[in-house]
């Protein structure tokens, strides 16, 4: 078997095999109350039916866009200048560490109370989840810049504006595009965390309301199940990033 | 740089795209406007349980005798949620249906809040796992009872009936929990008893494993749990609107009850438009039995409050460092004999 069908089915067989498990786990647990994989196609079937899937997931996929694509606009310029002043560095850093490790869940009464019960609560806490990373990402990635592109650029007469435009940031891109990468991953991990507020759509919304609405477990795991299956597309887009010549060059020093 | 350019102009579409298609799926950006409304609506906060089904079938009756908006139901998955709204952002939701305790609580911490009147009487009940051995008060020594918060009125029904037999908190072990996650907690045996509103208590019995112990209205017959309560700025400033929705959920409580048929309708536009829950969970608790939970007499009385107040005093919930007219504004609420049901059956 040549590579390529090797790669497309491997995955295949991995997801056949746990979904086996899982349904011989319920099977043989005899409960209930938590859904065989059928069950939970079943639901999600229940959903397209309803119009609602598409509908959360635009309602997710909304917040989600707007709360990184806000982080990246702010982290990334914060980082690269927190990366090569060090006043600032220093003035800033303790504070971006004491922010960085406190949990959007935490930030909930806060978001209400700021922002109401309608989208922008849940964007301000995905923004707050994703900032951290790339403006920590951004800023480790000029600190770590290799320093003989900075002494080269300074022969030839480089400095300013130009320095940073043609040698900085196209150096620090390759760390700064793992660091969006990882930060997306995070801010699509808290939209369930984020939509617990009163919303009334989304994927994290779908699995706060099916608890709502008795024994619908089918519905959690269709839920869970969405937030995964969205999360692997968004990275395969982001790896895209990648294959960018302007990116790429950076991955060949290593 | 290429790069840069084609990423800015991928990132521009995609956040249009999806803003577009966020106002056209879910906030009805493109939806014509009704032309009925002229006045600028204000949100009252609700939880699907039936403790709050007033706020519903009030805004559903409204709705479809073509009447002016009243209010815009909001609706909260818990307690916690649902206060911060209401003391974080009073504008956009001036009044919400709340814990008793908990409202009597925010009083008691300086909240400028008046409770103006109930949203039900009865509908709670201690239920245990059918194959337990729990069959009277006095079997829950040592077990655990899942509550669903500090200041919630099933806390104090239980305070009330351990009471009775001579017990205290301290003979049993409570953990507080959101009200969804009783029935699974309940069927996992993880705790020995849970209470809270319905219907998750039905749901138990629905499914089979739940078996009640007792019901409110048999224990303690009235019981409050859930209070409409008002920012104190709204009653000076919109006195009017306050009357509209307290008169609504007045009548609307008195057609829940006047009959069977009405209950079931109930039941089905609730659960489908409002809760997003199975009906058959709402008719059942709402008829099995009928009066398991109430909706005609709910002008807030001295006597009910002053009793929840001392028990809860007792049990260490309040301090009770606020009297009844720090907290209740009984101007609003009428007299629940001359109420009249709404005059409204659903099409068919």
């Amino acid at each position: 078997m040549n590579r390529r069908v090797l790669h497309f089915i491997l995955p295949l067989i991995t997801a056949a095999v746990a979904l086996g498990a899982w349904h011989a786990a319920v099977r043989m647990s005899g409960s209930d109350i938590f859904p065989t994989p059928l069950e939970v196609l079943r639901g999600l079937g229940e959903l397209v039916q309803r119009g609602l899937l598409l509908k959360y997931i635009v309602a997710s996929l909304f917040r989600v866009s707007w709360g990184f694509g806000l982080a990246v606009l702010v982290g990334v310029p914060l980082g690269l200048v927190l990366g090569w002043f060090r006043p600032a560095y220093a003035a800033l850093n303790p504070f971006i560490q004491i922010l960085r490790p406190i949990s959007p869940i935490a930030w909930i009464p806060v978001a209400i109370l700021w922002f109401g019960v309608k989208d922008t609560a849940p964007v301000f806490l995905i923004f707050l989840a994703s900032v951290f990373p790339i403006t920590v990402s951004a800023m480790a990635a000029v600190q770590n810049m290799q320093q003989v592109y900075l002494r080269a650029a300074q022969n030839f007469g480089l400095s300013g504006f130009p320095l940073f435009r043609r040698v900085i940031f196209p150096a620090a891109l390759p760390q700064v595009i793992t660091g969006i990468r990882i930060a997306l991953g995070v801010a699509w991990l808290v939209v369930v965390a984020a939509e617990m507020i009163a919303v009334d759509s989304g994927l994290g919304y779908l699995i706060i309301d099916a608890r709502n609405a008795g024994k619908r477990y089918d519905l959690v795991v269709a839920g869970m199940v969405m937030i995964g299956l969205i999360g692997l597309l968004l990275d395969l887009l982001v790896r895209r990033l990648e294959k960018f010549d302007e990116v790429r060059w950076g991955y060949g020093q290593r | 740089m290429k790069f840069i350019r084609t990423l800015t102009i991928t990132l521009v579409s995609w956040l249009t795209a999806i803003t577009l298609l966020h106002g056209g799926l879910n906030l009805d950006w493109f939806a014509k406007k009704p032309e009925n409304r002229q006045s600028q609506t204000f949100g009252v906060g609700f939880l699907p349980v039936t403790c709050h089904l007033t706020c519903p079938v009030t805004h559903f009756i409204n709705k479809n005798l073509g009447e002016r908006d009243m209010f815009q139901p909001m609706r909260f998955s818990g307690f916690p949620e649902l206060k911060e709204m209401f003391l974080g952002r009073p504008k956009e939701m001036p009044a919400t249906f709340i814990l008793a305790p908990m409202a009597i609580a925010l009083r008691e911490q300086g909240v400028k809040i008046k409770i103006v009147h109930l949203g039900h009487r009865d509908g709670s009940a201690v239920v245990v796992h059918k194959d337990s051995g729990i069959f009277q008060t006095q079997h829950l020594r040592g077990k655990t009872v899942a509550i669903p918060g500090r200041y919630a009125n099933q806390r104090l029904i239980l305070y009330r009936e351990l009471k009775k037999v001579g017990m205290s908190f301290a003979d049993i072990n409570v953990v507080e929990m959101p009200p969804p996650d009783m029935p699974a907690a309940l069927q996992s045996r993880s705790v020995d008893a849970i209470t809270s509103g319905e219907p998750f208590m039905g749901q138990t019995e629905l499914d089979g494993y739940g078996r009640t112990l007792w019901q409110a209205k048999d224990v303690w017959p009235g019981f409050i749990s859930c209070v409409l309560a008002v920012q104190e700025d709204a009653i000076r400033d919109h006195r009017d609107e306050i009357q509209r929705l307290v008169n609504g959920i007045a009548a609307s409580g008195k057609w829940i009850d006047q009959s069977m048929g009405h209950r079931m309708d109930a039941a089905q536009f609730v659960a489908k438009n409002y809760y997003n829950q199975n009906p058959r969970l709402l008719s059942y608790v709402l008829a099995k039995p009928p009066d398991r939970v109430t909706y005609s007499r709910l002008a807030p009385l001295r006597a009910d409050f002053e009793e929840i107040q001392q028990l809860a005093k007792e049990a260490g919930m309040l301090q009770g460092t606020v009297r009844f007219e720090d907290y209740v504004d009984d101007t609003f609420a009428p007299d629940p004999a001359a109420v009249q049901p709404q005059k409204f059956e659903v099409q068919k």
